[in-house]
């Protein structure tokens, strides 16, 4: 491009190439860089148009809302929101962060598993399993198990037929036990994927040099390979944990109780009062946690990409 | 070779699903020798190593270290430290941390590991680099890491995966002597897996060459220069260029014609079991002396060729004329340039003319035109 202030060096970082069409070389006037700025825009203008109106504007509206009350504006729906659903917010975080948790520990075994497994036939079961659940919607897992983890469902079932339980002994799972139970069996296959792939493409000499030095496979496993999928394993855990946050269908069809999580309260404030208000200060404290892990997310690809 | 070796490989069989990558292969090494398994890729050398560290399980044979069978233990209770072709550091791990991981296996005490980290970034000069990561290190850094990381240990016999080919060229020559250095300064049992002829004369006591999963052929780095055993042998050690001849076998001495070649050339068979045929000459571009016309050859005893220079070019120090004897064109060193379509004699003295029967020569020639991309003239096989 004559005229430009920038070089055209192959090397120079790629972030230039959109910075060498700013108004510097419109100022100028150059008539060859007009039509390609227009052309530029002429583009990225059907994408910027769906973002806007299907995302910026009802997120807009949303977090405005949460402030409106009335006529006016104010935290009324907040305060509203906290006092009738802390504990169903404390139980939303504390669901989510164990099944984070259990998702990361199960994923890094299968993980595990694929790399370090000696036996070639499990290795192959296993990765022939593990994806199932990928396949499956959340609302089919809920249905799932609240027939299998029921007082009367099958698990129970199974257990009194075997003659481990008595029928008096059994108890339903289906309060925060079957949430978690949902959410980890529906997303490690999710995370394992992602993992066991970061996993594969390891150096398998950095896995023998440690079992060379006469490291076990679990030392090996945690101190060898884990570390150095870490920036996988946080990422997958943390699209997680934001699916999960997110997920309705799971608590509605698992956990007809409370405290329950804060989409089931979402959706009750707009279908039985139609309060548009507390349901949009729910959305937003939402909202607000999942950023914090999002927040966690965008500084590690920027550390990775440094 | 001594009668009882320290590592004993006794008829070692790797098969990798049909394919035989190992073949009841032998080898003794004594202790505080240094030796290089040499050959293309392909040949097993790598399998061998590995078979040794215990990655690889041999289907048939059994490997001894110090009388002590080991063929079904545990790559770290063989006493063995092997140091990976791309290093294999940890990259989440300090310098430090990567060479003391081995004794924090082995339960010692954190003084313990600091001392023995110090004397190990003494030795091999990586003082201050401790705190590094090694993507902050240069290619001899991390090499000089790995080597850390395996001494650390004290095994008793270090293992060398090619751990030379990702450097550059020139730190390559001065690594090279290092290593050879320490090992003879610690005394400790190396075995060296390399594709690189002169990396191994330069490093080993003993030099093996393995083709196609057995050995074809050990020695000093002189002998296996100098006597190749068969034809394979004397390509991958640098002998390329090939004549076929002619030869007559009559009793303790062979008579050898080409079409090309001055007169007829008469050599004892020696221990050899030769039979009249075809035979495989082979011989070193700077073992050959090329004369001008009406220039005097050496006096010496050899075997004399007509040629023509077709071209001429200059690697250094010696001008390399490629030269057409008969249908062959073969490569040869002079001190001086001549110029191309120059009518020539090429001399190859006795010691430094390599002959084979031709039946045991094209099998080797087959592996060598595979391997290490010399093509053998046309017509030869």
């Amino acid at each position: 491009m004559p005229g430009s202030p920038f070089p055209r060096d192959p090397f120079f970082p790629k972030i230039f190439l959109s910075h060498d069409l700013l108004p510097h070389d419109l100022l100028l006037g150059s008539s060859p860089v007009m039509p390609r700025y227009s052309l530029g825009l002429a583009l990225v203008l059907p994408a910027l148009t769906i973002i806007v109106l299907f995302f910026i504007v009802p997120l807009t509206a949303s977090v405005i809302g949460a402030f409106r009350i009335g006529d006016g504006f104010g935290i009324g729906n907040f305060e509203k929101a906290f006092s009738l659903y802390t504990a169903d917010i404390i139980f939303s975080l504390a669901v989510v962060a164990l099944s984070t948790l259990l998702i990361g520990l199960f994923s890094i075994a299968i993980g595990g598993y694929l790399v370090l497994g000696e036996n070639p036939r499990a290795v192959a079961i296993l990765r022939w399993l593990y994806r199932w659940p990928l396949f499956i919607p959340f609302i089919v897992v809920g249905q799932i198990l609240r027939t299998f983890l029921a007082k009367n469902g099958l698990m129970n079932n199974i257990l009194v037929g075997a003659g481990i339980l008595t029928p008096l002994q059994t108890t339903g799972l289906l309060d925060w036990r079957g949430i978690v139970i949902a959410f980890v069996w529906k997303q490690t296959p999710f995370v394992a994927l992602l993992v066991s792939g970061a996993m594969a493409s390891i150096d398998r000499g950095t896995i023998e040099a440690a079992r060379n030095l006469g490291a076990s496979r679990f030392r090996i496993l945690w101190e060898i390979i884990v570390p150095q999928v870490r920036g996988t394993l946080s990422v997958g855990l943390i699209l997680s944990f934001v699916t999960m946050m997110s997920v309705l269908s799971v608590p509605l069809m698992i956990n007809a109780q409370s405290p329950t999580m804060i989409t089931a309260d979402i959706a009750f404030r707009i279908n039985s009062y139609g309060d548009y208000g507390v349901a949009n200060a729910l959305g937003f404290i939402s909202l607000i946690l999942t950023s914090c892990v999002a927040w966690i997310y965008m500084r590690q690809a920027v550390k990775e990409r440094m | 070779m001594t009668s009882a070796p320290f590592l004993h490989v006794d008829g070692v069989s790797v098969t990798y699903g049909k394919t035989r990558i190992l073949d009841r292969l032998d080898l003794g090494v004594a202790k505080g020798e240094f030796v290089a398994l040499l050959g293309s890729s392909g040949c097993g050398k790598t399998t061998l190593l590995r078979t040794i560290a215990g990655f690889s399980t041999p289907t048939e044979g059994a490997l001894r270290v110090d009388g002590r069978d080991v063929t079904r233990a545990p790559p770290d209770r063989r006493g063995m430290a092997l140091v990976f072709q791309s290093y294999a550091l940890w990259p989440h791990m300090t310098v430090a941390a990567n060479i003391g991981y081995g004794l924090k296996l082995k339960r010692q005490s954190r003084t313990e590991i600091a001392t023995r980290v110090d004397e190990i970034q003494n030795l091999l000069g990586l003082n201050g680099l401790g705190e590094r990561l090694p993507t902050a290190l240069s290619g001899g850094q991390r090499q000089r890491v790995a080597l850390g990381r395996a001494l650390a240990v004290n095994p008793d016999i270090l293992l060398l995966d090619e751990p030379l080919s990702n450097l550059d060229a020139r730190i390559r020559l001065s690594v090279r002597h290092e290593i050879r250095a320490l090992q003879r300064r610690l005394g400790i049992t190396a075995i060296h897996v390399t594709h690189d002829r002169e990396e191994a004369m330069v490093m080993a006591d003993r030099i093996v060459i393995l083709d196609a999963g057995r050995i074809a052929q050990q020695g000093t780095p002189e002998e296996v220069y100098n006597q190749p055993a068969s034809a394979f042998v004397a390509a991958f050690m640098g002998a390329e260029n090939l004549l076929q001849l002619d030869g007559q076998v009559s009793g303790s001495s062979a008579a050898f014609s080409h079409p090309a070649a001055a007169s007829a050339f008469t050599r004892q068979t020696g221990e050899e079991t030769w039979r009249s045929g075809a035979f495989a000459a082979r011989f070193r571009a700077e073992a050959a002396v090329l004369c001008a016309a009406g220039e005097a050859r050496p006096d010496a005893h050899g075997m004399e060729f007509q040629g023509k220079v077709t071209s001429v070019s200059y690697p250094g120090g010696l001008w390399r004329h490629a030269v057409t004897i008969g249908n062959d064109s073969v490569l040869v060193d002079a001190p001086r340039c001549l110029p191309e379509g120059e009518a020539v004699r090429v001399f190859i003295p006795t010691a430094s003319l390599f002959l084979f029967p031709m039946s045991e020569a094209s099998s080797g020639m087959a592996s060598t035109s595979r391997s290490d991309g010399f093509s053998a003239a046309p017509g030869q096989d």
